[in-house]
């Protein structure tokens, strides 16, 4: 703590203040961080131990809960790697990544950069943004069920504007069946995410943005070449945390929607960590491929990591 | 600043996906209270008669109404106890300056890291050690410890703005670290635990995977995100009635978000911000 004084000189002169004030403010209150124990004893046994569980039971052949355990090493490994079913899976989530995460995150941007401009009409926009974010899971894959369905509303729209011919059976043609689970993230992520830019958005002063239009910057100079590396790192938070939400979450759109068919062609790492574990029984392989998902996930939290980082 | 005629993409893209957003929704509506010809031959046209029918076929077939008991039950039950955790949690570390507590808190933050997908088949053991297999206890149990990263994180941060000197104002009086917590802490950042309220509410209330899991089938236990996508078997292609109960279940987090909409938008960007 500092105090300003005059001097009689009329400078103003910064005194430390008295050292007892500090030393009080540093002795360790009563009843301190004990009162914290609970809460990460709860944690530590509902998440921590569960996660470390993955690794464990990655390293067993475990084919069925009731059937006896045994060590696997590195066997689960090597069968989920000649397996050509992974391969599949490891092709679908990375198309689904590559073409779902940088959609969002620009759509998403230069949808948030409009809303914080306060154009007419914002207040809608933004109400509406919001209705992707709040529906659950199941209720989103119902709209995509109806809409996609073979008598549903896309096929009736094409019928309706005279291009029947394009109409097609959306989630069961093997063509078409990841695409649609792509269209679902970008559907529902647009949104929410550009309410979080735009929120970030409304905090950079506005004195910036207008200096640029006066040295004669137009919007989309404005929007990519002030505004952006301003809030650059919060793009890379938003960014990691859709990556997450894209690579663990599909599994419970890919199970509502296509089981992860026709054959193998919308299943995604995350369905077969959960297809493998509730449906073929075969613990060992589901864990591997767990333990997999999760380093992939941590690889790429480090890329995007590194590719937002700020440089000034 | 000013917005331009050259603004006129921009507002047309926009608006593009505006529609893109409410036009299902909307379809949705409308066939909740049609019938499966009228839904195939207008299926953008308004229905004919409000008639609730699909509304108590999809209520009835889907078991709905003790879904929706358990899902409120599990929501509210879950919050308590996340309250009841994360509160003294955040307070002591807000308060504490010490190694132990800054590593703790580093702790809780690197749960932000952990997808919470990740462990469902440990988790789903952890449930059959327990005995609480197939049973809404567990969830409640469970769901509160998925949240403590976010809560105690966004709870700490409210709490380390309260002036130090009204502790120490307290403390004079003879107030216990209990009363301090309960009297001075807790209604001062009432805001944050809004925030944290709504958040998990949301999470909470709309999840899925886990309760599909652990929970199971069984309609006595299971919630209402898990009874809706047994409507698609149930109904067959009984659109109306798939729609009417799908809107069934969104119900109370429309009225909440429409209530607390600023409030809500304020509580998920502070939540985004902070992981």
């Amino acid at each position: 703590m500092t105090t300003l004084t005059s001097t009689p000189g009329g400078a103003a002169v910064r005194h430390p203040a008295p050292p007892a004030t500090t030393a009080r403010s540093r002795t360790p209150r009563q009843g301190g961080t004990i009162l914290a124990v609970p809460a990460l004893v709860w944690y530590a046994i509902f998440m921590i131990g569960p996660v470390a569980a993955i690794f464990v039971i990655a390293a067993l052949h475990w084919p069925g809960m009731l059937q006896p355990v045994s060590f696997a090493g590195l066997g689960n490994v090597r069968t989920v790697l000649d397996d050509p079913v992974f391969w599949d899976a490891v092709r679908n989530t990375a198309v689904q990544l590559a073409v779902a995460l940088p959609i969002m995150i620009v759509c998403a941007y230069m949808l948030g950069y409009y809303v914080a401009q306060r154009p007419p009409g914002h207040r809608v926009i933004r109400y509406l943004l919001f209705i992707p974010g709040l529906i659950s899971t199941p209720a989103k894959a119902m709209v995509f069920y109806a809409a996609l369905s073979p008598d549903g509303l896309v096929n009736g729209a094409l019928q309706g504007a005279g291009l029947g011919s394009l109409t097609d059976a959306w989630l069961a043609s093997p063509s078409t069946a990841l695409a649609c689970l792509i269209a679902l993230d970008v559907w529902s992520g647009i949104g929410f995410t550009a309410v979080l830019f735009a929120a970030r958005l409304g905090s950079v002063p506005d004195d910036l943005g207008e200096a640029a239009q006066l040295d004669g910057a137009g919007h989309w100079r404005t929007m990519w070449r002030i505004h952006f590396p301003v809030i650059r790192d919060y793009v890379g938070v938003v960014t990691m945390l859709q990556f997450l939400w894209t690579l663990f979450g599909s599994a419970q759109h890919v199970l509502l929607l296509t089981q992860g068919g026709p054959g193998s062609s919308s299943t995604t790492l995350s369905f077969l960590v959960y297809q493998k574990a509730f449906i073929a029984a075969d613990l060992g392989y589901s864990q591997t491929v767990g333990v997999i998902l999760f380093l992939a996930g941590l690889v790429g939290l480090l890329a995007i990591r590194r590719a937002f980082r700020q440089n000034y | 600043m000013k917005l331009g005629k050259r603004w006129l993409p921009a507002h047309l893209l926009v608006w593009t996906y505006a529609v893109l957003l409410i036009v299902p929704l909307y379809y949705f509506l409308a066939s909740a209270f049609k019938s499966n010809e009228e839904i195939f031959a207008h299926p953008f046209a308004l229905p004919e008669s409000f008639g609730f029918g699909n509304f108590t076929t999809a209520y009835h077939s889907a078991d709905l109404g003790p879904a929706i008991v358990n899902s409120a039950l599990v929501t509210v039950l879950s919050l308590a106890l996340t309250l009841l955790l994360a509160l003294p949690a955040a307070f002591a570390l807000a308060r504490s300056t010490g190694r132990l507590a800054s590593a703790m808190e580093k702790v809780f933050s690197l749960g932000f890291l952990i997808p919470t997908f990740a462990a469902l088949f440990p988790t789903f053991l952890l449930a059959a050690a327990t005995g609480l297999f197939h049973t809404r206890a567990f969830m409640v149990l469970f769901l509160p410890a998925t949240a403590m990263p976010l809560s105690v994180v966004i709870l700490v941060q409210f709490m380390r703005t309260i002036p130090r000197e009204m502790e120490e104002a307290a403390r004079m009086d003879g107030a216990s670290t209990y009363t301090v917590l309960r009297h001075i802490y807790t209604p001062m950042c009432l805001p944050g635990i809004a925030t944290v309220v709504l958040l998990n509410f949301l999470t909470f209330w709309n999840e899925y995977l886990y309760s599909l899991v652990i929970i199971g089938p069984d309609p006595e236990q299971r919630t209402v995100q898990v009874a809706l996508p047994t409507l698609k078997a149930i109904t067959g292609t009984d659109y109306g009635v798939l729609t009417a109960g799908t809107v069934l279940t969104l119900i109370p987090v429309w009225v909440v978000y429409t209530v607390l909409q600023k409030r809500m938008q304020a509580a998920l960007v502070n939540g985004a911000v902070k992981m």
